[in-house]
């Protein structure tokens, strides 16, 4: 049985993605138009994901499910949780670093 | 088995209206949510406030937990009277969003258990199909992993759902492959290693988001990392190569001649050997030699006479 690292690389298409997802493409449509994952290409037949995607939009299905929110508020949330975690880090470098 | 308080669990008094269930519960499930909560425990919490609101908002089986809870105590040792839901029906039926494969309590197992077991078993029968659920946890790994890459076996505990709807913890042996250049946060996905599915409907993942464990002199953010290094003064002013430690080895690193407490100095791609790799930070933290010898002070002495260096110059000027 193996693990499997997911990467940045843009290699899924919208059908693999939505398969990954267990999800219909106009639900990961809506996620890809609000900036929630980054798409390369320009036509919807030519549009690569990452895998890393299929993480960013699990937790967004969740999050809406779960919290009665629309995809632009999962997102919203999910933008402000990185933001968290990323002013949680710095301050724990910054603590470190003093005495 | 516990006597589980779902009113306490929520927040409220047992008079609370359905309105004040519901906005309890939805208020506690934003600040728990596994997604937006990551502290331990959240997870845990979160389906305790799934469990009791399932109960509660739900004003028939609200009035059955009601009936038997009367007179118990939380945590108290509980147990069900012999002949009780032998008159309840539930029309609402139960939740299968809200409950993810055998994440109730067994006391919630206990008393809505029969029904809720029906329901599950209905569907398994039925034509009713429904992927299972993916999971979610975190892996610790070391710095040495990300740079050499590692195997690791990790333990589940997996709940497994029998034919006759019934649920039973396995544990479960998995054999983790972390590659060279895992950076933080990313994640690891084990295929059909979460809860299996309804009916036909393949098992969910199971996904492991990487952190890693504190290092001594390392912190990691990305795949970026930070290092304070110590320099003497005279090695900050002057300016000069020091022998750094680098996860990689160790390496010559020049230091500007007039450096200052807290410069950041960055060696391109000594981080995470990822794609792209991550960058080494060293943020320069002068030490002062102690003033605890009779040489030592006659060269601060010496300092203090020979140096026009006033460090409050500063201060004056705005302070007037």
């Amino acid at each position: 049985m193996a693990s499997e690292i997911l990467n940045d690389d843009p290699v899924l298409t919208l059908e693999e993605l939505c398969e990954n997802c267990g999800l219909p493409a106009a639900k990961v449509t809506a996620y890809v138009e609000e900036g929630l994952i980054e798409v390369r290409g320009e036509v919807v037949t030519e549009w690569r994901f990452s895998e890393a995607s299929i993480v960013q939009i699990g937790k967004a299905h969740r999050l809406e499910q779960d919290l009665r929110l629309n995809p632009a508020g999962a997102t919203l949330v999910l933008e402000l949780i990185a933001r968290i975690e990323a002013l949680k880090a710095q301050i724990r470098r910054l603590e470190k670093s003093s005495p | 088995m516990e006597y589980k308080d779902y009113y306490a669990i929520l927040g409220i008094d047992k008079s609370a209206t359905q309105d004040e269930v519901k906005r309890a519960f939805r208020k506690l499930a934003r600040k728990f949510h596994p997604d937006v909560n990551k502290d331990q425990g959240a997870e845990e919490k979160f389906k305790e406030l799934s469990e009791a609101n399932e109960v509660l908002s739900d004003p028939e089986k609200r009035a059955a937990y009601d009936q038997i809870g009367k007179g118990y105590q939380p945590g108290q040792e509980f147990r069900p009277p012999p002949d009780w839901d032998a008159g309840f029906e539930f029309s609402r039926g139960f939740d299968d969003d809200a409950a993810r494969a055998g994440d109730f309590s067994d006391f919630f197992e206990n008393l809505f258990g029969d029904a809720y077991r029906q329901q599950r078993a209905s569907h398994a029968r039925s034509r009713f199909h429904a992927r299972g659920e993916d999971h979610h946890a975190k892996i610790l790994i070391d710095l040495d992993d990300a740079f050499h890459g590692n195997k690791r076996v990790i333990v589940l505990k997996v709940p497994e759902l029998t034919e006759d709807g019934h649920v039973v913890v396995k544990n479960r042996k998995l054999e983790v492959t972390i590659p060279k250049g895992a950076r933080e946060g990313q994640h690891i996905r084990l295929r059909k290693q979460g809860s299996p599915g309804l009916g036909e409907g393949s098992a969910g993942d199971l996904y492991l988001e990487i952190a890693f464990k504190d290092h001594p002199l390392f912190h990691v953010e990305g795949a970026d990392l930070y290092l304070d290094l110590p320099v003497a003064p005279w090695e900050a002013a002057l300016g000069g190569k020091i022998k750094t430690p680098t996860p990689g080895g160790t390496v010559d690193l020049n230091i500007p001649a007039g450096s200052g407490q807290g410069r950041k100095l960055r060696l391109k791609g000594r981080g995470i050997p990822a794609r792209p790799p991550g960058d080494l930070y060293v943020t320069l933290q002068i030490v002062l030699p102690p003033a605890d010898t009779e040489k030592a002070k006659k060269l601060y002495t010496t300092m203090a006479r020979e140096l026009a260096f006033d460090p409050r110059a500063r201060l004056f000027q705005h302070a007037r």
